[in-house]
């Protein structure tokens, strides 16, 4: 894997599901809003957000981000501080696309799947979570 | 019966989705109410309307086709009416405030920039450009992972360099993309991007624009960033008693 993801340009339009994914929030919570039209109900939809993503001060997070480090240096073998454009040149040789993308992106990535894979028109808005990141917006059923 | 609302255009639009599938299964037939010079988009809702995915593709596609082909004001999802004379009633009373947005967004289209670090390659940097956490990193993996204190520390360092970095690169994506869009919004809150900024674009402008991402992702690989659009302008519409404040804070965004 390089370095460089290139910006998508979702069509926005047919948009398949994974661009749907990335403008679900905007469809929901954004629009015009007429006081005079009433709005379908919410309830019983978990709307998915991915929460707390951004670094938030925690005992886990530290944890986390330690048990990383420690990951990292084992990944880029025994050079003791690189200077960065070494350890990117790392990062690409290891080849490990996936692995060095973090629990970041795959939790992006595992929600847009979720989308991608939905087997019927009838399943909801509500891709599996698999990290205990995403967040509630409405009452489930 | 109930009526469902996509959007509000002008009724000279070239090209008004009139048969379209709309939300529904099967697809409610999407048709035209028309009052003066505004155009609803419209069809019937059904009676167990809710936020299904293919609904929502609906909601989006109905409105991506509007905009093609002219502007288009987009109504948040599920936005009901009790009927086509109320409808009529609506665009009659806002009939001002409707005409001068969809003036101002004739030729735009939204952007919408969302960015996350990519965690290994962000932990890689800030431990390159921090000796202290360098050094105690090193020294806990010398000694096995180090003992829970240590970690916490060297945790606790790290991630309030991750933090600083992200404010950093929220910061260099709005000052680097701001300048090339006509207004641009934060994207609802809390939803955990470091950033997530919507970008009112002239059509001729998108180009330029994507561009600027892409090069942004280039020269940070530590940032996975990614535009979508064009979209319909979700987030550049207001209610009448939100004009002002909406102009308002274009181009300066809180927080």
């Amino acid at each position: 894997m390089t370095t460089a993801v290139p910006a998508q340009r979702s069509t926005g339009g047919g948009g398949g599901s994974s661009g749907l994914y990335d403008v679900l929030e905007l469809i929901l919570d954004r629009g015009l809003v007429i006081d005079a039209f009433v709005r379908v109900s919410l309830v019983g939809i978990e709307i998915l957000k991915i929460d707390v993503r951004v670094v938030v001060a925690s005992v886990d997070t530290y944890l986390r981000f330690a048990e990383a480090c420690n990951r990292l240096d084992l990944e880029s073998g025994p050079r003791k501080s690189p200077g960065l454009p070494e350890v990117l040149e790392n990062a690409t040789e290891s080849g490990a696309g996936s692995k060095t993308k973090g629990a970041l992106a795959g939790a992006a990535e595992s929600i847009s799947d979720a989308f991608r894979q939905g087997r019927s028109d009838e399943e909801e808005t509500e891709p599996r979570r698999r990290r205990a990141s995403a967040r509630r917006k409405e009452e489930t059923e | 019966m109930s009526v469902y609302v996509y959007g509000i255009a002008r009724s000279d639009h070239p090209a008004l989705p009139e048969k379209a599938p709309g939300v529904g299964r099967p697809p409610r037939e999407v048709r035209i109410v028309r009052e003066g010079d505004l155009a609803a988009i419209v069809s019937d809702c059904p009676e167990d309307l809710r936020p299904k995915r293919r609904d929502l593709l609906a909601h989006q596609q109905v409105l991506t086709e509007v905009g093609a082909k002219g502007p288009v004001l987009p109504l948040r999802f599920g936005s009901l009416s009790d009927g086509e004379e109320a409808v009529r009633g609506v665009l009659a009373e806002h009939a001002a405030h409707y005409i001068r947005q969809l003036e101002e967004l004739d030729g735009r289209s939204e952007y919408n920039v969302k960015a996350v670090h990519r965690e290994d390659e962000v932990l890689r940097l800030v431990l390159s450009q921090d000796t202290e956490a360098r050094s105690l990193a090193e020294r806990n993996r010398a000694a096995g992972g180090g003992s829970h204190e240590d970690k916490l520390r060297l945790g606790e360092l790290v991630a309030n360099a991750v933090r600083e970095r992200e404010a950093e690169d929220a910061r260099l994506i709005e000052e680097t993309l701001a300048p090339l869009a006509q207004r641009y919004v934060p994207g609802p809150e809390g939803s955990g991007w470091l950033a997530n900024l919507s970008f009112l674009l002239d059509r001729e402008g998108a180009e330029e624009f994507t561009a600027a991402v892409e090069e942004l992702g280039r020269a940070n690989p530590h940032l996975d960033i990614r535009a979508t659009g064009p979209l319909p302008p979700y987030s550049f519409v207001g209610r009448p008693d939100e004009a002002g404040r909406t102009a308002q804070a274009a181009g300066s965004p809180a927080g």
